[in-house]
């Protein structure tokens, strides 16, 4: 078993310069964008310092530099302008809503240089994360293909071009966001081949995330997806676990344990007990735990103490268990 | 003559550059908390008088005293702890509440600024509450472990409060609930919590719910129930989305003892709307819901506009009401 991050963490509340101030002294002109790099640098090296003192095993940059999952991506592509707020799920947070404008196309690496700037100030092995096609694509408003799947599979085009790139630069997993498919599970032929398609070519372990939804209805079909390592969300519905009776011995089960949205740290005895249970379906050494979903829901200091409860549980749980 | 079209604000405008100054050096311990309530005290007069002479029907103290609409909440009742700094969207971060144990309100939170606010004129000031709902869907849950139990928890805390701005002699107590829409499956509980918020009460009472960011099918998926919320008159945004909801009145018709708070204004833009445009709103607004059920406002509260883009909206707001009336011989 290890331990891993999901995604994003949060931005401000560390000793590093704070990444609100620097923004709005940049609106206001008062620092320059190079300023405002360094600054993200040095947030990042502080989340990866933190990640590492928390004992993870395998862990992300923290995604400092993003603003949101969908326009990281679809501002760096071509095809794409950014539209007003709308509503992240059942969160109470915003995102910018992407327009799919005309023909998509990758013009050169979006995330490889964070990837590479990670690797060099981390301790620990960096997992690379790109948005899935799938789940951008429905979460975008689609002005430019005649539906959802000509959108997704353009993406995923696109985003294979950038999976490969992050391969090439020796990324040890690639994780692809997929939660919309849990929320509008008819689609699941469009995530399908989008996955298929967004893969191709890569010889690198590589992962599905999703949060916030479960599984049901899309058990066991979802094994169908071309990833080594299947990442469910066992907080925010009981369900996962109900359903996961049988799991392939070919695949890896990420269980997002730890309620990434929520200030509450849950006992080291709950997780064992969660682990107790799933070692019944999956063998510990095929378990990525992790929280159920990016961190970033969190004040600062909640967050890195989830991070270290959850390798203080994955610890204590290879006592008992082993 | 048809009786209708009355008037109203939703809740917050915006405070005056004094009072920011102010609430900053408070919060910093260099403003004595009596020196601040005397400006908000003063800023709430303002506002006042901008009502009556916009001539405005229903009137709203406009929350010169409130930050948040949960955190006001939570920092006033009990088993709320520290709240923590998190991210809503781009660069905007709020102070989200934690609940470390039961929630109770032991004495009165909004009643005595209420009072204030009702003895500065002769019509009538709204009361504003936030409701159970969206205070548990915009908080941390370190207590409960269970989101009814939370959200039934607040209810009562709610409704104590309705009890005594009631007891206090308001006429109309709003209850906000932004977060109802956030998960269809619990609309049906967010209602019933409302229920137990309005039970028993006799003051007009008032809802405000949805969000801009509703799409046509996720309003159409919970129409039904919005439209039979346990109250006398629901708050909804139009003007930011076109009116699209009105699709759904049209085909699915208001229930007879439901009244209508339309949003003719958009908050979130600095365009001073012309009287026209919002003459056109109000229109095919009457074209669904009869003028006696249907009050005119902004989609939301104003606090996030310049004082002078909130004044300026009202006015436009105000006059289209009256050309309108004048018009369809509306009293």
């Amino acid at each position: 078993m290890f331990t891993t991050a999901v995604g994003h963490y949060p931005k401000i509340g560390g000793k590093a310069p704070n990444l609100r101030t620097a923004l709005n002294r940049l609106d206001l002109g008062r620092i320059t964008p190079d300023d405002l790099h360094r600054i993200e640098d040095e947030n990042t090296v502080e989340v990866l310092a933190d990640e590492a003192r928390a004992g993870l095993d395998l862990v992300t940059d923290g995604q400092v530099r993003w603003e949101d999952g969908q326009t990281h991506f679809t501002r760096r592509l071509k095809g794409f302008s950014i539209n007003g707020l709308t509503r992240y799920f059942n969160t109470n947070t915003y995102y910018r809503q992407p327009v799919a404008e005309g023909p998509v196309a990758w013009e050169g690496p979006i995330a490889l240089q964070d990837y590479q700037f990670a690797v060099a100030h981390s301790s620990k092995p960096v997992k690379a994360v790109i948005t899935g096609p799938y789940t951008l694509a429905r979460l975008c408003v689609n002005q430019a293909y005649p539906d959802l799947k000509s959108l997704a599979l353009a993406l995923a085009e696109a985003l294979n071009q950038e999976a490969l790139a992050l391969q090439k630069a020796g990324a040890p997993l690639i994780q692809f966001d997929e939660p919309a498919i849990l929320k509008y599970k008819e689609d699941f032929p469009v995530f399908l081949e989008a996955a298929r398609r967004v893969t191709r070519g890569l010889t690198v372990k590589t992962a599905v995330s999703t949060w916030f939804y479960d599984i049901s209805g899309l058990y066991p079909q979802f094994l169908q997806a071309p990833f080594q390592v299947i990442g469910l969300d066992f907080v925010s519905s009981k369900a996962n676990l109900e359903l996961l009776k049988e799991f392939p011995s070919d695949k890896e089960l990420g269980f997002g344990l730890l309620d990434g949205r929520n200030t509450y740290v849950e006992p080291v005895e709950q997780i064992v007990e969660a682990l107790r249970r799933i070692k019944r379906v999956v063998p510990l050494d095929r378990i990525h735990l992790s929280p159920s979903c990016g961190l970033e829901y969190l004040p600062r200091e909640r967050a890195y103490q989830k991070l270290v409860r959850l390798v203080e549980g994955a610890r204590k749980a290879q006592e008992v268990l082993a | 003559m048809t009786k209708g079209l009355l008037t109203t604000s939703v809740g917050s405008f915006p405070k005056p550059d004094y009072l920011v100054k102010a609430r900053n050096k408070a919060a910093r311990g260099e403003m004595a908390p009596q020196e601040l309530q005397g400006l908000e005290r003063k800023a709430t007069e303002q506002w006042i008088r901008v009502q009556e002479e916009l001539g405005i029907d229903i009137l709203v103290d406009g929350e010169m005293y409130r930050g948040d609409m949960v955190a006001y909440f939570a920092e006033h009742w009990e088993g709320f702890g520290e709240s923590g700094l998190v991210r809503a969207y781009g660069n905007r971060y709020y102070h989200k509440p934690v609940v470390t144990g039961p929630v109770r309100r032991s004495t009165p939170t909004t009643v005595e600024w209420w009072r204030y606010a009702q003895s500065l004129t002769s019509r009538p000031v709204k009361g504003m509450l936030t409701g159970p709902y969206t205070i548990c869907d915009w908080s941390f849950d370190e207590h409960y472990g269970d989101r009814e139990a939370f959200v039934m928890a607040l209810a009562k805390a709610v409704h104590d409060e309705a009890k005594d701005l009631e007891a206090a002699g308001c006429q109309y107590i709003q209850i906000d609930e932004p977060a109802i829409c956030t998960r269809a499956e619990e609309v049906e509980m967010a209602s019933r919590a409302l229920g137990i918020v309005t039970k028993g009460l006799k003051a007009y009472t008032v809802t405000h719910t949805a969000e801009y960011t509703q799409t046509y099918g996720e309003m159409a998926s919970v129409f039904n129930q919005l439209v039979h919320l346990p109250v006398d008159n629901l708050d909804l945004e139009m003007a930011n989305s076109n009116y699209f909801i009105l699709e759904l009145f049209r085909r699915r018709g208001l229930p007879g003892d439901k009244a209508i708070s339309a949003g003719v204004l958009d908050v979130h833009t600095h365009r001073i709307e012309s009287v026209d445009r919002v003459k056109a709103g109000i229109r095919q607004l009457l074209e669904v819901i009869p003028p006696e059920r249907l009050w005119i406002k902004p989609d939301c509260g104003l606090k996030t506009r310049l004082e002078e883009e909130a004044i300026a909206k009202l006015k436009v707001m105000v006059q289209a009401v009256r050309e309108v009336k004048e018009e369809l011989g509306i009293e």
